[in-house]
């Protein structure tokens, strides 16, 4: 550990265990740095350190930086600091002392503490684990250099394609309001006579992406384009979140955030699990809307990289898309097989939600100069 | 670190009471953040879900501690001149014009460039707080500005003291209480989270719910606090809702089925309000009588 939690105050043993309980976050994937762990012996000092609910929330407070964050320093407390005994925990109701608890703080069945619960619910949400089940993204896909290029040079289309709304931010044009501020300066250039009236307009909005990938084992064959499309997207276009999908939602734009090509892939196939079951499109369009839709902005462009190949019923699907249509901007399907000769969306997932998307594109109309992409700033059919 | 004023931040527990004054039912958890932050004199960064008392609590802490409420909302486009400061130009143009011939250029630069023409924003203003008590400075819904305007908050939030390049750098003499707010419609950059500490606010238990009821609404009887909030808990699980009610939710509701003097939930009188609870078409369409007895009659 660093010396960045040092503290002149805080006794050397809770400092050490505090270090270790920083390493051990770290450990589990998360990315706290000296100021946290600055900002928790601070807070250690400012606390009673013998209540134990009071360390937990000041761990929480400081260290943990987002809901799902939260949820494992909770978990990573329980099993650091579980072992501790507990010197001012109160005793229970009825007077009888608190329940045993396991080595890694886990109370017996029958009872579960809300770590547990959330860890639950997780498992839950990653669906089943199968052994017998392939990988849904392998961990290394060899692509080219050139080919990872071209798919940058058509996302950055792609962002200009689909930025057409007007944002709220101002630059200098020669047609629109006054610009005072740009006027007073020159004015002021000019000795006090106002030669010229600066103007200002609204510049586009940006474009921002939601990602939702389909990486059951239908889609495995072309892992290559369409993860070298996400990560090409997710790098160019700044406000990009992924999300994969199969049997159930798990998000992945952290494990792509700054990272190359092929250090992200790996950290991929480790997150997602081999899950049996087959695609639930349905079911993961309802899960993203009930975990995410409040997060999706009305100017977002939804992109779904799918072959189309559901278990849900289409009617469900229908509805689903129907109601995300009416939350984005664009909503544009990505199917491997849009670009074959003879292709026609012949899959009952495809059929209802075509009338639902702006644009059908394959992964290899991205890196074309004037691919279908070039479609995608079109007004919505109907 | 600086002493809190006494008996309003004096420990944990004297922040519960001190919301609690204020009618702001919190738990221990958000309270020992808010105490640590006015500890440590650190930004407190509180997501959650919309409509459960984020940017309530800014305003119960500068009730509570007696300093100005501050207030920047954020929005697409939030730019240095709508939050820091900027220029008064029609005053400073009306001067160059009135002084155009007595005066040099370099006079009238150094004349419009002074205090006197400096409009300040609610950033400016949170850092020339005079005075024992610690303005609340609430930057609301940060996630509705860009990722730029963070840049901008760094200097402000890490060393409290901002710089204008005319005059110089202003260093707060009283740092404000910063509490941050975002609904997480986009992740907050790496390093504007790091010089926060941080909170979360979910839908409260249904415990909780009565008991913010019962603060706020204080002629509900308890009976009618608990049919309430365990209808409102029940439809939070519902997962065929676009939208959630909040608390804010809950609390108009409530309003209007006093107004309307029912005492008793009914299902005909909560499909005439449900609008009050759901704010999404869809949502409203989809809850109709049969659904809304079918939710009453759960267990």
């Amino acid at each position: 550990m660093n010396s960045g939690t040092s503290s002149p105050v805080l006794g050397n043993r809770l400092q050490t265990r505090v270090q270790g309980f920083l390493d051990r976050l770290r450990d589990r994937g998360l990315r706290s740095g000296l100021a946290a762990g600055v900002d928790l012996s601070r807070a250690l000092q400012a606390l009673p350190i013998l209540d134990r609910n009071a360390v937990r929330e000041a761990c929480r407070a400081t260290v943990a930086k987002s809901p799902a964050e939260l949820a494992v320093v909770d978990r990573v407390f329980e099993e650091y600091f579980g072992s501790f005994d507990l010197p001012v925990t109160p005793p229970s109701e009825e007077g009888k002392l608190p329940q045993a608890r396991d080595r890694l703080g886990r109370a017996p069945s029958g009872s579960t503490t809300p770590a547990e619960e959330r860890e639950q619910v997780e498992e839950e949400l990653h669906g089943r684990y199968s052994p017998e089940a392939p990988a849904p993204v392998p961990r290394r896909v060899p692509l080219a250099s050139e080919r990872l290029r071209r798919y940058r040079a058509g996302a950055r289309r792609f962002r200009r394609s689909v930025a057409t709304l007007p944002g709220r931010r101002w630059r200098a044009h020669p047609v629109g309001s006054v610009d005072l501020r740009r006027t007073a300066r020159a004015g002021l250039r000019s000795g006090g006579e106002f030669v010229e009236l600066a103007r200002r307009n609204r510049s586009p909005r940006r474009a921002d992406l939601v990602i939702l990938w389909d990486v059951s084992g239908s889609m495995r064959e072309h892992t290559t384009d369409l993860f070298g499309l996400v990560y090409a997207l997710h790098r160019v276009v700044r406000r990009t979140r992924v999300f994969a999908f199969g049997h159930d939602l798990v998000e992945v734009t952290q494990l792509l955030a700054g990272r190359s090509y092929e250090r992200a892939l790996p950290l991929l196939a480790d997150r997602l699990r081999p899950t049996g079951g087959g695609t639930r499109i349905a079911h993961c369009l309802n899960e993203f809307r009930r975990r995410h839709e409040s997060e999706v902005r009305r100017t977002s462009t939804l992109i779904v990289l799918s072959d189309g190949w559901d278990l849900g019923e289409p009617s469900e699907l229908a509805d689903q898309f129907r109601r995300l249509r009416g939350r984005v901007h664009r909503l544009v399907w990505v199917n491997p097989y849009a670009a074959q000769v003879g292709f026609r969306p012949a899959t009952a997932a495809l059929q209802v939600a075509l009338p639902y998307v702006d644009l059908l594109a394959s992964p290899e109309d991205f890196p074309l100069p004037h691919g279908a992409v070039r479609r995608a700033g079109v007004p919505a059919p109907g | 670190m600086t002493e809190p004023a006494s008996g309003f931040a004096d420990s944990v527990d004297s922040v519960i009471r001190a919301l609690s004054g204020q009618h702001y039912v919190t738990e221990r958890g958000l309270a020992t953040a808010v105490y640590l932050a006015i500890r440590l004199e650190k930004p407190l960064l509180i997501e959650g879900e919309p409509g459960c008392g984020k940017t309530e609590i800014a305003k119960a802490l500068s009730a509570a501690s007696g300093g100005e409420l501050i207030r920047l909302q954020c929005y697409e486009g939030l730019d240095a001149a709508a939050a820091l400061y900027e220029w008064d130009y029609p005053r400073q143009l009306l001067t160059i014009r009135l002084h155009e011939r007595d005066r040099t250029t370099a006079q009238l630069e150094s004349e419009i460039y002074t205090e006197r023409f400096l409009l300040r924003r609610p950033l400016l203003r949170a850092l020339e707080g005079k005075g024992p008590v610690r303005p609340v400075l609430l930057i609301d819904e940060l996630d509705r500005a860009d990722e730029e305007f963070e840049g901008l908050l760094l200097e402000v939030l890490s060393e409290f003291q901002v710089t204008v390049p005319e005059i110089g750098t202003i260093r707060a003499s009283t740092i404000p209480l910063v509490i941050l707010t975002s609904n997480r419609t986009r992740e907050l950059g790496d390093a504007i989270k790091r010089r926060c500490l941080y909170a979360y606010i979910g839908y409260p238990s249904a415990e909780k719910e009565v008991e913010i009821l019962r603060q706020k609404v204080p002629e509900l009887s308890l009976h009618s606090a608990q049919e309430i909030a365990e209808f409102v808990g029940r439809l939070r699980t519902r997962e065929d809702l676009a939208k959630r009610p909040g608390v804010a939710e809950t609390l108009d509701w409530t309003a209007a089925l006093l107004a309307l003097r029912e005492h008793s939930l009914r299902p005909e009188t909560i499909v005439e309000t449900l609008g009050l609870l759901l704010k999404d078409a869809h949502d409203l369409e989809t809850y109709r009588k049969e659904k809304v007895a079918e939710l009453l009659a759960a267990p």
